[in-house]
């Protein structure tokens, strides 16, 4: 048996307020059946005092906080995969480690490739693990994005429409060792299909940029081509009988149901009733926390696996497989296997309370944010942060929820609140 | 196959896809998202097309025709038709 390595505690944060997509199409005029095809009920929208560093401590503090002293001091790499960073040089991973306490002899940085970022944080810490450079260590990885709405004027809210009802906002944190609650990892089962191409970018400091056919067409040839070299380095491997779950990065729902349908056509030339089926027993468990967030880039993939630990029957082992893939792009098809232990686990984080107790934006309260009045942009050199531009979302927690208070000189004051 | 057949078949797996159009007139120079099939759909319809030809070419690959005839004529000649 390899050696034991994978995800040992995991934790989303999915923000501090919500919008209702279903409100915002109508008020958009997009019309019902695209709607529907999203599969996605609300999606994530970050206040003023949210950051991407708020989303990955807030995410990361319930794990910190349920480690004891010893294990805390075995956090020896800290990294945040994200592609909504605030500086070109300083990695938000140095945010982290002050505000989660960590200790200094600690590897800190931070990984980009869209929003495949959060499954090359995760290799990249298996791999850490599994060299046994320092045995016992464990790392943490973090990704956080959120949507860029900082917009500069009505023309780039108008440019951003076309990926305005699915860009969302959030977290995931993962603690990674050689103690796998949650997801024990198949070393070595893995594939990867990799090409140049445009699809979807952050061309500026707050600007989005996409061909969403492009992009859904990138998605497409790379998860049939992640799984081809899975199934190459795996023997055996069959799309179809040997993943009891199957976790996607989700954009939305529609595009995970179209790269599902691809590949049951591809390998099994399978009809329509049979695909819906096998669509709703393997997939539909991983949507459930993304269609209350919307696109969390790098961290979708995890949303999805969460997701799936929390809603399906754990009463026996299940191995799970997982595809992530980031635009311009990479991709990976990877796997492991979870159990009623990491779901006891999992579900002491409370994830979907957390997703219930956040406040449902009205539409008017969704474009005062989107007007941008208040929102700190890239590079801001000095900010006071209006805390209750939306009064009714600002949540006191006695201290338990870090926010953005000030910025002096370029650097971010964070605060307990 | 030739450009004029890949039409035919596209227009049959549009109506396929899409079932409100199964009467609506679908001409080489239409644009499939100008009739109502979204990006999903539009993929399924490649897909579902590139699979009855019998070509394994990458998606990515068939993007950038404007109307449904220059997706009907790139087709035929990734085809070698």
């Amino acid at each position: 048996m390899s050696r034991a390595v994978g995800i040992e505690a995991l934790n989303l944060f999915g923000g501090t307020a919500c919008l209702d997509v279903r409100a915002l199409c109508d008020h958009r005029g997009l019309d019902l059946p695209r709607f529907e095809n999203l599969l996605m009920s609300e999606k994530a929208v970050a206040l003023p005092f949210e950051d991407p560093v708020t989303f990955a401590v807030n995410a990361a503090k319930p794990l910190i906080d349920a480690m004891s002293e010893t294990e805390r001091a075995r956090i020896e790499m800290v990294i945040t995969c994200t592609e909504s960073g605030l500086d070109f040089g300083k990695s938000l991973s140095t945010y982290l480690h002050r505000h989660l306490g960590l200790a200094p002899n600690c590897r800190l940085f931070e990984i980009k490739q869209a929003c495949y970022s959060g499954a090359a944080g995760l290799q990249m810490a298996a791999n850490f693990v599994l060299s046994a450079t320092s045995p016992g260590a464990k790392a943490l990885v973090v990704t956080t994005d959120i949507s860029r709405f900082a917009l500069a004027d009505g023309n780039a809210v108008q440019e951003w429409a076309y990926s305005e009802p699915t860009s969302g906002a959030g977290a995931a944190a993962m603690v990674v060792s050689d103690t796998p609650h949650i997801l024990r990892l198949d070393a070595g089962a893995y594939g990867n299909h990799a090409f140049e191409v445009m699809d979807t970018c952050r061309p500026g400091p707050d600007t989005e940029a996409g061909d969403a056919d492009l992009s859904l067409m990138a998605y497409l040839d790379c998860c049939a081509g992640a799984f081809d070299d899975y199934a190459r380095r795996v023997e055996g491997a069959d799309f179809r009988e040997t993943f009891d779950q199957l976790c996607f990065h989700t954009p939305f729902g529609g595009m995970v149901k179209g790269a599902h349908r691809h590949l049951m056509r591809k390998h099994y030339k399978a009809p329509p009733n049979d695909i819906a089926a096998d669509f709703k027993a393997r997939l539909t468990p991983s949507l459930t926390y993304g269609r209350r967030v919307g696109n969390t880039a790098g961290g979708s993939v995890f949303f999805a696996l969460a997701g799936m630990i929390d809603t399906v029957d754990l009463s026996e082992p299940l191995r799970v497989g997982l595809f992530s893939y980031g635009s311009g792009c990479c991709s990976e098809f990877f796997s492991g296997v979870v159990d009623a232990q990491g779901a006891a686990r999992l579900g002491a984080m409370n994830i979907s309370r957390v997703l219930d107790d956040r406040h449902s934006l009205s539409i008017d309260e969704y474009e005062t944010l989107l007007s941008g009045a208040s929102a700190v942009r890239f590079g801001t050199r000095d900010a006071k942060i209006n805390r209750h531009l939306i009064p009714a979302a600002w949540r006191d927690t006695g201290g338990a929820r870090l926010v953005l208070d000030s910025i002096d000189s370029y650097h971010r004051n964070y605060i307990w609140a | 196959m030739d450009s004029e057949r890949i039409f035919g078949l596209l227009v049959a797996q549009i109506r396929d896809t899409v079932p409100d159009l199964e009467t609506h007139p679908i001409a080489r120079g239409d644009v499939l998202a100008d009739l109502g099939v979204d990006s999903m759909e539009r993929s399924e319809i490649i897909l579902a097309a590139l699979e009855e030809i019998g070509l394994k070419v990458p998606m990515v690959d068939l993007h950038g025709p404007r109307n449904i005839g220059e997706l009907a004529d790139l087709l035929a000649a990734k085809s070698g038709g």
